[in-house]
């Protein structure tokens, strides 16, 4: 895997993220003027099929999953594509729909024609449906590592619009960045999203030296992603004030769409209890990682 | 993303498995009655850093002129992995060789580094870094201890505080003050035995006295013993952070998994979710610091981002032993184990190495570039 990958240069990706990017962004864009229930999401899937986003999950998923996935989270755009990934990855065909797992046993189904959604983000699609049969692990993981990217890039968004608030608005005469309670949760969140990257980017590494265990550093990579999304959500609330509350900046959708995301194949706080219990079960932490 | 390592490593999978195999067949356990007097712990680290030196493992990853064996410095990483995950030597102290010996490669006069070198990696000596003083803690830069010259040599006159081993050690790296400001600052290579020299061991919560004050009573230095040039020392100091962050701490963290799976036996309240989320913790430090390690070896200068290997460590090793007083209830009040002692260290883990709200000054002016406070 590693080897085909390495066939994908640094340039040819910068230049298919770059695509991928301003697909997104014009999707963002028109569901953010549009009045009609038009179906951005579904819209975007088949301008990002399109620019080779199946081909590329097909070929190479290491490249195509962190990539797609940290894309929309950082662009607040939104397509399916967690089906894609998992039905992909259990050998079926990717374009259909299969019932998810959420939080709290509950099941999911992200459907591909969008009509107005009743979900915490009424932007998706992402309907309560009865159980389904469990998913294939290999692509449970996978699924997990894609959303885990999402809520990154869902993480960095929302820095990236706190830092900026804080940079601007003045409060006693001078920008509210210069005051250390303000910064201290901006570098709280900076570490966390760091934290998490580095778990992800480990659950995704082909190398010699990848995980032992890629189920498990999945699952904690999803943890990590979920947790430090959160974190994101909390500081930047905060940081933004009564901006931040309003419909009318950007940061509600994000912070929603984090709320949704984690609960998505398993919550934070439940992929954490299912790695002590497998912890507890082995009676040593697998260090999943070396040097 | 991570960077690619592909061709270092087939070499360091090969050292991992001659190294375990080496430790499996030569026992270099501590006797676990003296675990936890700081003595032993001390004579322990000698006759680990001895055997592993007469077998060449302690040389890999240092370079030949100062006694090394030469290879990419992931070797250390991967020995003081084993040495912590072993228990064999209590990982803060064996570390010390990380800051301490990078520094004498890089600014001794390379005739000194070649004779002391190898007798710190050889387990000869301890050495300890004279850096904190009573009024220079976080504000390192305006420490006092000064440094007057006088003909060839120098005199020093100050008072060092937190100095970890003094007690034990035969010399120190000492940063005085030559001139103002951070470029007044002057490092020096000191024989702790030279007249004037006074050192107090600390008396900490934890009851392992491995601090000490250092006292500075017209000290003389030849001139011979400077690193670098008058006003290098905050370089000096600078320059072992990448050093601290990352072999350091890819060793403490193998310790504390180490731990983690002695609390995952020892734990009397099942609350998995509370070990799940130590676990996080802890592996997302590896994680980090596994991507370090590999920058490291490619070659990058590290800065200011290891500022968050930091702040994860720190806050893993408190949420660790946190969730120890909380799952082994009474222990560490009423018992006398390890815990205790233990626990009590992992309250200083937020303050030593730079406090936590530090760290976080450092990533919100350096990598969040929110401009001066």
């Amino acid at each position: 895997m590693a080897e085909t990958d390495e066939l994908m240069d640094a340039a040819e990706r910068d230049l298919l993220a770059a695509a991928f990017r301003k697909a997104m962004t014009t999707s963002t864009l028109a569901s953010a003027s549009s009045s009609t229930l038009s179906a951005p999401g579904d819209d975007l899937a088949a301008a990002l099929r399109e620019l080779g986003w199946t081909d590329l999950l097909a070929e190479f998923p290491s490249v195509a999953i962190p990539m797609v996935f940290r894309l929309l989270g950082e662009t607040g755009a939104h397509a399916p594509l967690v089906n894609d990934v998992v039905l992909a990855t259990a050998g079926r065909d990717p374009d259909g729909t299969l019932p998810l797992p959420y939080a709290g046993g509950s099941w999911v189904v992200w459907e591909r024609s969008a009509s107005p959604g009743t979900a915490l983000d009424d932007s998706i699609p992402l309907r309560r449906t009865d159980a389904g049969a469990a998913v294939d692990r290999a692509a449970l993981a996978a699924g997990r590592r894609a959303v885990g990217w999402w809520l990154l890039g869902s993480g960095r968004a929302m820095l990236a619009l706190a830092r900026a608030h804080a940079l601007d608005r003045t409060q006693f005469g001078r920008p509210i960045a210069s005051f250390q309670a303000v910064r201290h949760r901006l570098a709280e969140t900076l570490v966390a999203l760091d934290g998490a990257e580095a778990v992800l980017a480990a659950a995704g590494d082909r190398s010699d030296t990848g995980p032992a265990d890629v189920e498990l550093a999945s699952l904690l990579a999803k943890a990590a992603a979920g947790q430090a999304a959160l974190t994101a959500a909390r500081h930047c609330q905060q940081v933004l004030g009564g901006i931040g509350f309003t419909a009318e900046h950007a940061l509600h959708i994000h912070v929603k769409r984090a709320l949704l995301l984690d609960g998505l194949l398993g919550s934070a706080r439940e992929l954490t209890r299912e790695a002590g219990r497998r912890l507890a079960a082995d009676g040593a932490a697998l260090r999943l990682v070396d040097l | 993303m991570a960077v690619d390592s592909g061709a270092l490593t087939s070499d360091v999978a090969s050292f991992r498995a001659e190294l375990r195999s080496w430790l499996d067949s030569h026992d270099l356990t501590p006797d676990p009655a003296a675990e936890h007097s700081l003595d032993a712990q001390v004579a322990q680290l000698s006759r680990v850093r001895a055997a592993l030196y007469d077998a060449g493992w302690m040389r890999y990853g240092w370079p030949e002129a100062v006694g090394g064996l030469g290879g990419p410095a992931v070797l250390r990483a991967v020995l003081g992995e084993e040495v912590s995950a072993r228990g064999l030597a209590e990982p803060g102290i064996y570390s010390m060789v990380e800051v301490l010996a990078p520094t004498m490669i890089s600014y001794a006069p390379p005739p000194l580094a070649a004779q002391m070198v190898p007798l710190l990696l050889n387990g000869e000596e301890q050495w300890c870094q004279g850096f904190s003083e009573p009024g220079s803690g976080s504000d390192l830069a305006s420490l006092t201890t000064k440094a007057e010259q006088r003909g060839s040599s120098w005199v020093v006159t100050g008072q060092k505080v937190w100095t970890s081993l003094a007690q034990y050690s035969q010399r120190c790296v000492l940063l005085t003050r030559t001139a103002p400001g951070h470029g007044g600052i002057t490092a020096f290579f000191i024989d702790l035995d030279s007249p004037g020299i006074t050192i107090r061991p600390l008396r900490t919560m934890h009851g392992v006295d491995e601090f000490a004050e250092v006292f500075f009573d017209g000290v003389t230095v030849p001139g011979s013993r400077m690193l670098g040039q008058p006003g290098d020392g905050w370089r000096v100091a600078m320059d072992l952070l990448p050093y601290e962050r990352s072999t350091c701490f890819w060793h403490r963290i193998a310790y504390l998994f180490n731990r983690l799976d002695r609390l995952t036996a020892a734990a009397t309240v099942p609350d998995e979710a509370a070990l799940g989320s130590v676990y996080l913790s802890l592996y997302t430090a590896r994680c980090r610091s596994r991507e370090t390690q590999r920058r490291l070896g490619a070659g990058e200068t590290l800065g200011p981002e290891t500022s968050v290997d930091k702040i994860l460590l720190q806050t893993a090793e408190q949420q660790l032993y946190d969730t120890a007083r909380d799952l082994l209830p009474s222990v560490i009040e009423l018992s006398e184990s390890p815990w205790r002692s233990e626990y009590l260290y992992s309250r200083a883990a937020t303050i030593y190495g730079g406090t936590a709200e530090i760290q976080r000054n450092i990533v919100a002016r350096r990598l969040l570039d929110l401009g001066k406070e």
